[in-house]
């Protein structure tokens, strides 16, 4: 009940409006509460919940695809016999075209968004920004049931005659047309992505009020923590991008049920073909920024963390800030990178090519920000810090493979290529998703009330970073040897027979990882049972959501903070006795000295 | 403990997995198990060159990168009683420190790359070859093979007279030659592991790309781009062939094309307009 | 030597803000709580907004395909398809440009203008219906004629935007219709209401794309 009832105090409502002014009180119907909710924190761990089913499964889609790959034709342990009797467990060549169709799909629009953007938007925008909620609770309800729907839909398509999308996660047409995919499986993964895209853009034009209108006082744009930053630019990216993709969706769809000719061409179109390259278009002027949409809230999380396990404010915070805005902003112009072997006119190329490598200044900006936080530091090596250090490394190496593929001439030989599937996985699968960690370590506390336990997270770290660098690298290697990605069976190509041993390699790597996660949820469960009770602040971090109680109540903050300083003063030479100050902390409370002092005194 | 034994399975268990050859898997010592084939063509080098370019200035920086990692996780854990130095890293220094490494990167890596595409872009890959003796062959890919045609004697493609074979490209040492693709239903991608070189084949119009070849010898075509459940099985065969050798067999099979020529197979005829 | 400066106590004199009791009338922020009635209508106006250039981009991709296959035709209209109407769909703009006008009327209703308000929302209805109905009789003769969205690609881009913006003129006639009920009942009792000047929003948006569409689609 809030405090406003409680003590009986009437709420204010305005002459003629009939907006409401009061804190919303506790719902207390079971389905209010945990199934329709309108609490941010609630939506946070459905998204959490959906995202993990979808990381679970797109992880044994992984698995089977890698097994196919290193031996090929022989049964899948256990779960083959259950997907495939007909074939003896044999992963067959449809199944595997679908399969690495949804695991793509499944892994970014289902996984990774809503865990990271989902979940963690949700969690961390209002608590750490100082709201009591989301700017529209109803729309964020909606968007997650709009997700909750594309979600049934995919799942569903796996189990209709002819089978799911097996496009792969672009859905090229006019393979994804009629022409090439005549069964329902790729109507409904058009569909899908649709409803999945509305939540996403519901959902970023939440984030994008909130955190422009419902900033407490005293939080301007520059002392928001850089999570909050990577939110919020990823939340624009998808207002304005996903769009692009919805339109594609729309025109694909029409080609499929309608009858009309977008997309259409080829032998088979008598009246008036359209043009196939045009979707390529459409796709990446939206897929381009969708990369960068899965890695900001990682990049935010990442730098964040690092100086909160460093002990020491964020280095060159502004500079990380506006070097994710700058990369953002040319985002918008780089898409063509990815058609570089469609037959552009080579004006194109070559100003796609410079635009692309131009990311790099950004990129290299922040990265060297976060070996900066860490220089100096008085490092604590927890599960979250260990994550993050973690991501530095996979992102670095992904990151710049990024430029053998931006360059023309290069990329005309890894184009296709597992050299390309080894980048995107550093990228994503190890950047992005050992970000996602580095967020469920560090906020499961702030979510759950109860600690998730170290031991258990720090082997999960190390049988994570090892097998997965072996895995992604691998990648790159039978890239340069040649490997084109989306092969059934390599084997059938002479110039690959020598690639097998790699290739082997990569496959007892990718299981060792995919095994060692059992680590984490068996972490993630038995903590949530009977991990040990959090404190309002176990990490010692000073930012909002750490002033609250874990978890924090309804209406998270019974008094709206009004904050002081920006979310990374740690090591402050006037803070007597603890190293951190929270960022509502006035420092009259915790300071002993004068009110200016110089660097080098403070340092003595 | 047993959480150990989990731990000792787990790493045990993927590395015992039975791996099953591939067909006469060439045996070829560890450090040379992942380079790609042999390279045979006049301009494959470029991508090659400028792909270890990139890969040993990415090894430097990251080598750097790494080792400031390492040692920072080392020199700068917490010890009690000390605390971390109170910077924002907002101080000229810092500033110029982060802008110069960048900066350094952006030209030594970034800018360089794009000179050395754009000098390839102009050299090669959009330099089209007008030579008299330039080979002129039309590629159509198709769910999953590859139709090949080349000009009869008219040097008009599409006629009674071209010669047409399927999933078997020839050409001549020392000699252009110049594609042109296009594909019948889904998009495909025409790709020469050979000769370090890839292009789009898509359906309703043509694209072009050339090469030369070195040497003579049987290699491969490879479809590059997901085109249906067996994009996998799309697997052609380019044979060069000593000049006079490829010159013979285009004269037999000259002949043979007339004989051949069914004018009531309408699907015979997919060749197109040549595009220079 | 570096001057360090307290960032709190600077930041604490450039705001110069008393800690207000955010469950006090008029402070902001934290919706539902504290949110003052002002501060709520310039936060769906920042949501409206942002909304809106969401569904500019997907207006703006499908003009960008409409280009894309227009300018890669040798020919336009291609496959020699007939002249599409254009009286009209000229009528219909009028229409549309007018029925802005006439909804602006009933933003600008203040508390005591019941009536502006009701003449204005069911006006505009009654435009966007009349335009809907002018779209059928624009596309049922062409469908008959035998020029489909499946005959080429001229048809697929033709009945792909008109319909696809028809279906938004419906969604926002729906809404209109939902205010104008509310307006009825006396729920909603002024044109600043949110629920007015949201809809009022997504309705000049609608306005502007179909005059666009017909500029591009069939005038150009
Ligand atoms: C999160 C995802 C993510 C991220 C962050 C990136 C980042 C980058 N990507 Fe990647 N990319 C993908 C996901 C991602 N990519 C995906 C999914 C695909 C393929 C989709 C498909 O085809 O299915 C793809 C494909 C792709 C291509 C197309 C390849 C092809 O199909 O032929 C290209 C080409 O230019 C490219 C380039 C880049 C570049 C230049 C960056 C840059 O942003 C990288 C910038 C970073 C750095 C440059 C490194 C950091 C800096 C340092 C380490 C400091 C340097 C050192 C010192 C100062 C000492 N990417
Ligand atoms: C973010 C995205 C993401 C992620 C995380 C991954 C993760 C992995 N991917 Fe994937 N992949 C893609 C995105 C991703 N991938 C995309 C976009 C494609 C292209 C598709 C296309 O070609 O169209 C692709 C394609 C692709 C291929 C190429 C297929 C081909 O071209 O033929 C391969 C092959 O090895 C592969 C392997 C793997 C492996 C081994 C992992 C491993 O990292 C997986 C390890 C993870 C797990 C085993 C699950 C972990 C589970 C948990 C942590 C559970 C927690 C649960 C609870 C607490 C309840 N992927
Ligand atoms: Cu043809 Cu792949
Ligand atoms: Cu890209």
């Amino acid at each position: 009940m809030s405090q406003d009832q409680a003590a009986g105090r009437r709420v204010y409502v305005g002459p003629d409006f009939h907006e409401e002014q009061h804190i919303h009180p506790d719902p207390t119907n079971f389905f209010k509460k945990y199934i329709f909710s309108f609490d941010h924190k609630v939506i946070a761990k459905q998204f959490l919940w959906y995202g993990l089913f979808f990381l679970v499964v797109g992880g044994i889609m992984a698995m089977m695809i890698r097994w196919q790959i290193a031996q090929p034709g022989t049964p899948f342990p256990v779960l083959g016999k259950l997907f495939f009797p007909q074939s003896g467990g044999v992963l067959p060549p449809q199944s595997y075209a679908s399969f690495f169709t949804m695991h793509g799909t499944i892994m970014i629009f289902f996984a990774i968004t809503p865990i990271l953007i989902g979940a963690f938007g949700n969690l961390c925008i209002p608590l750490m920004i100082g709201a009591r909620d989301m700017a529209f609770p109803t729309l964020n309800m909606l968007s997650f049931w709009s997700m909750m729907g594309s979600g049934s839909v995919l799942v569903a398509s796996l189990f209709v005659p002819m089978g799911a999308a097996a496009g792969g996660w672009q859905s090229y047409p006019t393979l994804s047309t009629a022409i090439g995919q005549p069964g329902a499986g790729q109507t409904m993964w058009v569909v899908a992505i649709f409803l999945a895209g509305s939540g996403s853009i519901m959902g970023a034009v939440n984030y994008i009020t909130t955190v422009v209108r419902l900033r407490a006082p005293g939080m301007g744009y520059f002392k928001m923590p850089l999570t909050i930053w990577g939110i919020w630019l990823t939340a624009i990216l998808n207002a304005l991008f996903v769009p692009v993709l919805a339109a594609g969706m729309i025109l694909l769809f029409l080609d499929r049920v309608a009858g009309s000719h977008f997309f259409l061409a080829g032998a088979a179109v008598t009246k008036g073909g359209g043009d196939p390259v045009l979707y390529q278009h459409l796709f990446w002027i939206f897929g381009h920024p969708e990369v960068y949409i899965l890695i900001l809230p990682a990049w935010g999380i990442v730098s964040d963390v690092l100086s909160f396990f460093s002990r020491k404010p964020a280095f060159g915070y502004k500079a990380t800030a506006l070097s994710m805005t700058v990369i953002s902003l040319l985002s918008m112009a780089v898409y063509g990178h990815h058609m570089f072997v469609v037959g552009m006119s080579p004006l194109l190329s070559q100003g796609f090519m410079t635009l692309t490598m131009l990311i790099s200044i950004p990129s290299a900006v922040f990265f060297l920000n976060w070996l900066g936080t860490m220089w100096r530091g008085s490092i604590r090596f927890a599960t979250p810090m260990l994550f993050s250090v973690g991501v530095v490394f996979v992102f670095g190496l992904g990151g710049l493979t990024g430029l053998h593929l931006g360059a023309v001439s290069s990329d005309i030989f890894l184009h296709d290529s597992y050299f390309v599937v080894g980048h995107f996985h550093l990228t994503m699968a190890a950047s992005v998703l050992l970000g996602a960690f580095v967020a469920i370590y560090f906020w499961f506390p702030k979510m759950f009330g109860r600690m998730m336990s170290e031991t258990l997270g720090k082997w999960h770290f190390w049988l994570t970073i090892i097998p997965i660098s072996i895995v992604f690298c691998g990648m790159l290697i039978v890239g340069y040897g040649g490997m084109q990605r989306r092969l059934y069976n390599y084997t059938d190509y002479q110039f690959l027979q020598h690639l097998h041993m790699v290739n082997v390699w990569i496959t007892r790597a990718a299981l060792v990882l995919g095994a060692s996660q059992f680590l984490f949820v068996y972490n993630f469960f038995s903590s949530m049972i009977s991990g040990k009770k959090a404190s309002a602040n176990p990490w010692e971090v000073g930012t909002l959501e750490w002033t609250v109680p874990s978890p924090p109540p309804h209406h998270n903050f019974d008094k709206i903070p009004v904050v002081l300083h920006g979310p990374h003063e740690f090591a402050n030479p006037l803070v007597k006795g603890k190293d951190w100050l929270a960022q509502n902390e006035p420092i009259e409370d915790v300071a002993v000295g004068p009110a200016n002092v110089t660097l080098e005194a403070a340092g003595k | 403990r047993s959480m150990l034994l989990f731990i000792a399975a787990t790493i045990a268990a993927p590395c015992l997995a039975g791996d099953v050859p591939a067909a006469a898997t060439p045996k070829r010592p560890f450090w040379e198990a992942w380079k790609p084939v042999v390279d045979v063509s006049r301009d494959g080098y470029r991508a090659v060159d400028l792909f270890w370019y990139t890969t040993w200035m990415c090894i430097i920086a990251f080598t750097l990168v790494v080792l400031a990692l390492v040692a920072f996780s080392i020199l700068y854990r917490e010890k009690p009683g000390h605390r971390a130095f109170y910077t924002h890293g907002t101080d000229r220094k810092s500033f110029a420190i982060t802008g110069a490494l960048a900066a350094l990167v952006f030209f030594t890596i970034d800018m360089r790359l794009v000179q050395i595409s754009q000098k390839d872009i102009k050299e090669y890959l959009f330099n089209w070859p007008t030579s008299a003796d330039t080979v002129r062959v039309e590629v159509y890919g198709q769910q999953w093979a590859w139709n090949i045609r080349y000009a009869g004697p008219d040097g008009v493609f599409n006629t009674a007279d071209d010669v047409v074979t399927l999933n078997d490209m020839r050409v001549p040492v020392g000699r252009p030659v110049m594609v042109n693709l296009k594909s019948k239903d889904v998009i495909h991608s025409f790709y020469l592991p050979n000769f370090r070189l890839k292009h789009d084949s898509n359906p309703g119009y043509v694209t072009r790309t050339w090469f030369q070849a070195k040497e003579a010898g049987n290699f491969e075509i490879a479809c590059s781009q997901m085109c249906g459940w067996a994009h996998y099985k799309m697997r052609g065969e380019l044979k060069v062939l000593p000049a006079a050798d490829f010159d013979t067999w285009m004269k037999e099979s000259q002949g043979d094309a007339l004989r051949r020529f069914d004018p009531a197979d309408k699907e015979q005829m997919w060749g197109w307009e040549w595009v220079q | 030597m570096t001057e360090l400066t307290l960032e709190p106590r600077d930041s604490m004199q450039k705001l110069e803000l008393p800690v207000r009791d955010p469950r006090a009338p008029g402070a902001r922020p934290g919706h539902p709580a504290g949110e003052s009635v002002a501060d709520r209508r310039k936060t769906t106006f920042v949501g409206m907004l942002m909304a809106l250039a969401s569904w500019t981009m997907l207006f703006a991709s499908l003009f960008f395909a409409y280009a894309v296959l227009r300018l890669k035709a040798p020919t336009w209209p291609p496959d020699g398809a007939a002249a599409l109407p254009k009286l009209l769909p000229a009528f219909n703009t009028l229409l549309m440009i007018l029925s802005s006008f006439v909804l602006h009327q009933g933003v600008k209703a203040g508390t005591a203008e019941r009536l502006r308000l009701l003449r204005s929302l069911f006006g505009t209805i009654a435009l966007g219906t009349i335009f809907l109905l002018l779209q059928l009789a624009v596309w049922i003769p062409l469908w008959r004629s035998g020029f489909r969205i499946d005959s080429g690609i001229y048809g697929s881009i033709f009945y792909g935007l008109t319909v696809f913006h028809a279906l938004h003129v419906l969604a926002g006639l729906i809404a209109l219709f939902v205010v104008a009920l509310q307006a009825r009942r006396g729920l909603v009792t002024s044109g600043r209401r949110n629920a007015v000047r949201m809809t009022a929003m997504f309705w000049h948006f609608v306005d502007v794309v179909w005059v666009l569409l017909f500029a591009v689609v069939y005038l150009v």
